[in-house]
């Protein structure tokens, strides 16, 4: 207490106080002290107030703030120690006596977000500088934006209802076998938007579906991460840096890729990114077959047709779109021996495979 | 698809030098990755993995093909055992359908004895199957694996009248080489005499006219068929063949007519075949569609200068030919690169062939602002977090469910969310409900002897509607088991229903919307869609509200009631009365015990309210707190509570 106006009295029972409540070895003790302090008669308080009516009147305000914050601290202090006491009487156990260091602590209660959840926000923040945001669409889709809008023919054998899941009320309808069906969605929505948006840039993150029997390395639901990237000029060098970028971002800056040409009928030219396997560093083991490179995504130039269909000139307009499985990966970075164990939620699992960031 | 290595190199003899290892790098590097390397009886076999439109690359000729333009080396001419058609033809073919444009046949009688020479035997042993020491079923097999033209050889003397191809009848049935019997579509196309049909075309010969050790006299064939009817009759009699597989890929047309003489050459030689007619039905449609190459397209694509002088030599190399203008290349390509149909396909294989790893980097240049990332996906990401970081694990379940499992847990009909072709019925439907789901999760945990199962998970739900399966993106959280008992701190007791609620609360779902359900064996569960959840607010810092900074009162009022009495409305009725005496300053009215013992009259207990008091711009008096207690106690009294003594 440094104030004035306040009678040296008082700033010395303040200064007690805490040594008078340590002191204070059982409840009875304890109210003989609360009395003293903050009792309605004859107690330190109880003169405080006297002090207060009697003071002059431009003093009121400071003095009553200065007396209101004293109170407070005896009133918590005397609360805080009856509550220690109260909890001794109860009961003998170490949470009455307490202070034990060494006794185990009462820990919160450790939860976790979802290794493949995490895997998918973990690239939708790797791809944040390079200006993606997120789109995400719905998991029934119809046959136009799953397959018409991506160039696949009408014949294609994942149309078929052995590879792809459809309603029986609604024949048109099916679940989708990729996130690639957002692209579709995405670029009708802002084909007449793209000059003014500067084409568009992002990820779609989400859970598909294949008609796909369980066992250690197959599940009818997965989930991936589909990036699309429309701007002016965008060739395969555009797509090799942007994906390089991510790799390393996300594996470390050690991480080396490769590129290697293949087919996708939404991308062309179409290509497969392989990064050095990250359990053997190339020098060939189980993950990686003994080639030192482990395939990580399929990606390429985004298909004319792809672009024409969702009402955006190919002459003006090119782009790079990528999709990778996220199950595949995680399986990849963690060893996991088998595809189940992400679907069987087993919180032995969770716990040690997840995180909380 | 298997390719052997001695056999690529005998297309291919610059492949010789190169280590198996490199060669793997090399067809990878062309699209063509390695999927295993192996060596059996010292021949070294690899799978590579052919994409669906290159059906061109579908044997060891395909392939040297593909290596022989990325090393710029020559292929070995292809042999050309040109075999002279005569004028009439022996038995009439008929070309019924424009699936199937040329049929190129011959037709032998077989000499006394035949054997299928020693390497060749070794090569099919390699490509996986089995030699039958018959010389045309031998010989046109290998020249599948070796050439990439499937073939089929009739016995002739089985053959009732003349051939024509043709659309399968409805009613008609064949009895294919694997000994099914297979019901014809009218879509099939099929090679039929006049009993009917002896083959699917492209797919697979019939049974009845099948090549054995009693066969004297054989009739070839060496076709193109349609890709498209091909693939649609594999598939739709689930029939996957090597022939299939190649025709519905889209094998060379231009090769039908040398297929067959190839393979007349080989009937020939292994089993002194003398030949008695060939001729053929139908002519090679010449392709002369051009496409136009643009240099800034191929500059674009490519990501640097590259010259239309070295996309014209690379492209030559595959076949192409190549005409040029100022700025263009117009491109011719061969018969069987069906697949190169716009500039687009060019460019990649100039880039292929140049290599993807010579292809520079960068990054895209940024043309316009970045978009914020969406609420939506903002929301579902930090409530997640937020919920594990309250311990609450985060699952990953299957949309789809059983009807028996979803039913109960919903209010909608299964109907109009039920899969037409579930992988089995307890996966037939979309869920209604996450809380089926978590319970099994949830309950499966228990089991396993974990102290507290306590889960969550964002994901749709689906409910029934006219235009289809709606879906809602839905939490659900499911906590069962005991809390503390973990440390000498924290006493161990059942999880309650109270605590799942809190949880609930605590994320702001409105208290109205929480329903807390009892799934039984301890275990409780809430989902509420995440819409009903206060989004994250546009504002960073909200706007500043004062608050007070005289003192807080608490007082509590022990109230006894009985055992069932009803907490919100005797809250409610204390609220109603206080409002309009202490108006804003009363800040907070709850009860933070309940004591229910059998010293307490039969049928009742006792809640501790507890009530605080604030102004916001003075000190409270005594009196006036004094009073709004008497109030709330006489509020608690009209709904039958009293003062515990």
């Amino acid at each position: 207490m440094e104030s004035s106006l306040l009678p040296s009295g008082i700033a010395e029972a303040h200064a007690a106080f805490p040594g008078a409540l340590e002191a204070c070895g059982d409840l009875d003790s304890l109210l003989r002290l609360k009395g003293a302090y903050i009792g309605r008669e004859a107690s330190h308080a109880a003169r405080l107030m006297q002090i207060l009516k009697d003071a002059p009147k431009e003093q009121k305000r400071d003095l009553g703030a200065e007396i209101n914050a004293l109170k407070n601290q005896w009133e918590e202090g005397l609360k805080a120690r009856q509550a220690v006491l109260e909890a001794q009487k109860k009961s003998r156990s170490a949470a009455g006596v307490g202070l034990d260091p060494d006794l185990p602590p009462p820990m919160p209660g450790r939860g976790s977000l979802n290794p493949l959840v995490r895997l998918m926000d973990r690239l939708v923040d790797v791809f944040r500088p390079l200006g993606f945001h997120v789109e995400e669409g719905p998991e029934v889709e119809t046959e136009e934006h799953n397959f018409d809008g991506l160039n696949i023919p009408a014949d294609h054998s994942a149309r078929g209802s052995s590879d792809t899941f459809y309603f029986d009320r609604h024949p048109d309808l099916l679940l989708r076998t990729h996130t690639s069906p957002v692209q579709v969605r995405t670029l009708k929505r802002v084909a007449p938007h793209l000059e003014q948006m500067g084409g568009v840039r992002f990820l779609a993150p989400g859970r598909v579906y294949r008609k796909d029997e369980i066992d250690p390395t197959h599940s009818p639901m997965f989930h991936q991460v589909e990036g699309l990237l429309i701007g002016h000029g965008i060739g395969m060098h555009h797509l090799k840096g942007s994906l390089a970028y991510a790799m390393r971002a996300l594996f470390g800056a050690g991480t080396s890729v490769r590129f290697r040409p293949s087919y996708f009928p939404f991308v062309e030219p179409g290509c497969e990114m392989d990064v050095r396997c990250p359990l053997c560093g190339g020098q060939g083991c189980r993950v990686c077959k003994g080639s030192g490179w482990v395939e990580i995504l399929g990606a390429g130039l985004v298909h004319p047709n792809v672009l024409r269909f969702a009402g955006i000139d190919p002459a003006v307009w090119s782009g790079f779109a990528f999709g990778m499985g996220i199950e595949r990966i995680a399986m990849m970075v963690s060893q996991t021996p088998d595809l189940r164990l992400f679907f069987e939620n087993d919180q032995r699992f969770l716990g040690a495979m997840g995180g909380l960031d | 698809m298997l390719i052997e290595r001695a056999a690529l190199c005998q297309e291919l003899p610059a492949l010789e030098d190169i280590p198996p290892q490199a060669l793997c790098e090399l067809l990878a590097a062309l699209g063509f990755p390695v999927d295993a390397l192996e060596e059996r009886d010292g021949a070294l076999i690899l799978d590579v993995d052919i994409t669906p439109n290159r059906g061109d690359a579908m044997s060891h000729r395909g392939l040297a093909r593909d290596l022989a333009a990325k090393l710029m080396v020559e292929l070995l001419p292809m042999p050309d055992p040109r075999v002279d058609e005569g004028v009439e033809p022996l038995i009439p073919v008929l070309l019924d359908n424009p699936a199937c444009s040329i049929y190129a046949t011959a037709v032998l009688e077989l000499g006394p004895a035949q054997f299928t020479p020693e390497d060749i035997q070794a090569f099919l042993r390699s490509m996986g199957s089995t030699p039958k020491n018959l010389a045309p079923v031998d010989a046109s097999n290998e020249l599948l694996h070796r050439y990439g033209q499937p073939t089929h050889a009739f016995d002739a003397d089985r053959l009732v009248g003349g051939i024509i191809v043709r659309w399968a009848r409805a009613g008609e049935c064949l009895v294919t080489l694997d000994g099914i019997e297979r019901k014809l579509d009218a879509q099939d196309l099929v090679i039929a005499d006049e009993s009917g049909p002896v083959a699917l075309a492209g797919v697979m010969g019939g049974e009845a006219t099948k090549v054995t050790e009693a066969t004297r006299r054989v009739l070839l064939e060496s076709a193109s068929f349609d890709a498209k009817t091909i693939r649609l009759t594999a598939r739709r009699h689930n029939l996957h063949t090597d022939a299939s597989h190649r025709f519905g890929r889209g094998a060379d047309p231009a090769m039908a007519k040398p297929g067959r003489d190839l393979l007349l050459r080989r009937i020939e030689n292994w089993a002194g075949a003398k030949v008695e007619g060939v001729w053929s039905a139908g002519r090679l449609h010449e392709r002369t569609a051009t496409v136009v190459l643009p240099k800034d397209l191929l500059q674009r694509i490519g990501g640097e200068a590259l010259s239309l002088a070295e996309a014209s030599e690379r492209l030559q190399r595959l076949g192409c030919r190549v005409g040029t203008e100022p700025g263009l290349l117009h491109v011719t390509p061969p018969t069987w690169r069906h697949d190169l149909a716009i500039p687009e396909d060019l460019a990649e294989e100039v880039l292929r062939l140049r290599g993807y790893d010579r292809i520079p980097t960068a990054l895209p240049p940024l043309e316009g602002p970045p978009l914020p990332l969406s609420p939506d996906y903002l929301h579902a990401r930090r409530t997640a977090t937020r919920l594990a970081h309250q311990g609450f694990h985060q699952t990953v379940t299957f949309g789809f469910t059983g009807a028996t499992e979803d039913g109960p847990a919903t209010s909608t009909p299964t109907e109009g969310r039920t899969l037409g072709n579930p992988l089995g019925l307890e996966f037939a439907v979309m869920r209604g409900s996450l809380l089926p789901s978590l319970k099994s999760a949830a309950l499966a945990n228990l089991r396993q002897g974990v102290g507290q199962a306590k889960l969550f998970e964002i994901a749709p739900v689906y409910a029934s509607a006219p235009a289809g399966p709606q879906e809602t993106r839905t939490l659900c959280a499911v906590w069962g088991g005991t809390v503390g008992g973990r440390d000498p701190y924290s006493p161990a007791r059942p999880v309650s229903e109270a605590d799942l609620r809190g949880i609930a609360l605590d994320l702001g779902a409105p208290p109205d919307q929480v329903r807390i359900r009892d799934l039984g064996e301890g275990l409780f569960g809430f989902e509420i869609a995440m819409t009903c959840l206060p989004a994250t607010p546009d504002r960073i810092i909200p706007a500043f509200r004062p608050f007070s900074r005289f003192p807080a009162v608490e007082r509590d009022l022990s109230l006894m009631v009985e055992v069932d009495a009803n907490y919100p409305s005797l809250k409610q009725a204390m609220a109603d009365r206080l409002n309009p005496l202490a108006g804003s300053s009363l800040r907070d009215l709850r009860c933070v015990d309940v004591f229910r013992h059998k010293s307490l009259p039969a049928g009742k207990q006792a809640w501790l309210m507890r009530l605080g008091f604030q102004h916001s711009d003075r000190t409270l008096t005594g009196e006036e707190v004094d009073s709004w207690m008497a109030a709330a106690l006489e509020a608690a009294r009209s709904q039958g509570a009293e003062l515990r003594g």
